[in-house]
């Protein structure tokens, strides 16, 4: 693989440019598509960091402009929060 | 013209239009969104046979899990199996040891390697697991695997086999001639063909509706989180014995918050380190949003079991939907009132373990006309009469 293959798009999970454009290859055409296919965006940053360039990549390969390449879903916690602090103490 | 469109690419789909490109047909897959957006993507990956209701179901499942072992080779090594990972069911009280020790027995008539065992022997099994218990139900030959993966991993095979993959596309209807299926119709055309597979899981009832046909199949709502990877903690998966209670004996639950939710613990920890654990059982429509009263009563439950976890962080949220039907088996076969119209939908939470006798048993009722496995009381008719 290329030099630019092996560049690490998603820091978290190490997934490279190279896997990305394996994914689109493969279908993939939204960031939930390639994370679904590589882990990108899966990690403790939850695509903070690499989900902008997983949705640039898209938009270049498949000819979509970047705002319309959807980002991936937002789920809730905004950021890492502790079970105890979700669960309190006494379970029903 | 198509010999077969498969209908829906997730993971039913994929192992169904594999075995088909495998027995030599010449096989459309459409998909509306992109394969493993549904329920697939959004599960945990317990396999193993003893979440499985004694009867029809847990004897399709035993099939199911032992083809694994097949078709492994082709699958390729991605996928995370972990065989005999082990499955365990902690129980809270004698009430749930009594109505497990019953299943159990059940289950082991039918050759599943499950036992009850103390709560000495669960935490020797699983040493974060509380010593608060009563006993577990324990299966050391419970397997784990990667759905999203051995989702994408049908897909390459599929695809390896010459099967046609358009994702994106909607189906909008079909057309019929002399009572017979001539053609899908999508939002991308018509697609000619004499044979349909519906594979929609959850979205499998509007599919069938668009034939004019009625089948019970609704979305349940499951809820899951997953957190921060950490080290080795687990092997076995663990479910809650309310699992099992509420999957087959609803009527004994009395919270009505618990009802209501279905709530439950699941939890397995993945090859990355993450923990997933779940898990709702809700009947709201296709509303897929996370509530906090659910991933609350969830992650109070884990800590019942796992007190130590309280420091551990939850970095996502997340939920899917299983095909519900009324007396929790799958639909498989053909529909005798519309020929070459077939349902492989259904499995609601059991479609990963299903995947693979699922594939293999429509691809030999439609190749050779019959399967190699009994499957009449998978037939959608039970539903259509």
């Amino acid at each position: 693989m290329s030099e630019k293959g092996e560049l690490i798009i998603c820091r978290c999970q190490e997934v490279t440019q190279g896997e990305i454009l394996e994914a689109i290859a493969d279908g993939a055409t939204s960031v939930d598509g390639v994370k679904r296919r590589t882990r990108a965006c899966m990690g403790l940053c939850q695509g903070k960091t690499c989900g902008r360039l997983v949705q640039n990549i898209v938009a270049r390969e498949t000819g979509q402009a970047p705002a319309d390449v959807l980002p991936q879903k937002s789920r809730m916690p905004a950021r890492p929060v502790k079970l105890g602090a979700f669960g309190g103490s006494e379970d029903v | 013209m198509y010999d077969v469109i498969v209908v829906g690419g997730g993971i039913i789909g994929c192992s169904v239009a594999w075995q088909l490109g495998k027995r030599g047909k010449n096989v459309l897959l459409l998909e509306r969104n992109d394969s493993a957006s549904g329920s697939a993507g959004a599960t945990d990956g317990f396999v193993g046979c003893h979440t499985k209701k004694p009867g029809p179901q847990l004897d399709l499942a035993i099939q199911s899990i032992a083809m694994f072992d097949e078709i492994m080779e082709d699958l390729g090594p991605d996928i995370d199996f972990e065989a005999n990972a082990g499955g365990l069911q902690p129980v809270e009280d004698k009430e749930q040891w009594d109505v497990l020790s019953q299943m159990v027995e059940k289950q082991r008539e039918s050759g599943v390697d499950v036992r009850m065992i103390s709560a000495q022997e669960a935490c020797r099994l699983v040493p974060g697991l509380s010593p608060d218990i009563y006993g577990a139900l324990y299966s050391p030959t419970a397997n784990k695997v990667n759905p999203l993966r051995l989702t994408f991993a049908y897909r390459r095979l599929a695809r390896e086999s010459g099967v046609t993959i358009l994702d994106g596309v909607t189906v909008t209807g079909f057309t019929l001639e002399g009572g017979r299926i001539k053609a899908v119709q999508s939002d991308h055309g018509e697609f000619p063909c004499g044979t349909v597979v519906n594979c929609c899981g959850s979205w499998a009832g509007k599919v069938a509706k668009l034939a004019g046909l009625d089948l019970p199949i609704k979305p349940r709502k499951g809820q899951l989180a997953v957190t921060e990877p950490i080290g080795f903690y687990m092997r076995p998966t663990l479910q809650c014995a309310r699992y099992n209670v509420i999957k087959f004996h609803p009527e004994r639950i009395k919270d009505p918050t618990v009802l209501r939710l279905g709530s439950s613990m699941n939890i397995v920890q993945t090859a990355e380190g993450g923990l997933v654990f779940g898990g709702t059982r809700e009947f709201v429509d296709f509303e897929g949003e996370n509530t906090f009263e659910a991933i609350e009563t969830m992650a109070k439950r884990v800590l019942r079991f796992f007190p130590q976890l309280k420091d551990v962080s939850v970095i996502r949220c997340f939920s899917g939907f299983r095909p519900y039907t009324p007396d929790g088996l799958p639909l498989l076969g053909e529909v005798s009132s519309l020929p070459g119209f077939y349902m492989a939908a259904g499995h609601e939470g059991d479609g990963i373990a299903m995947s693979p006798i699922t594939g293999k048993l429509i691809a030999e009722l439609i190749v050779d006309g019959a399967p190699s496995y009994d499957i009449s009381s998978f037939s959608p008719n039970r539903f259509l009469v």
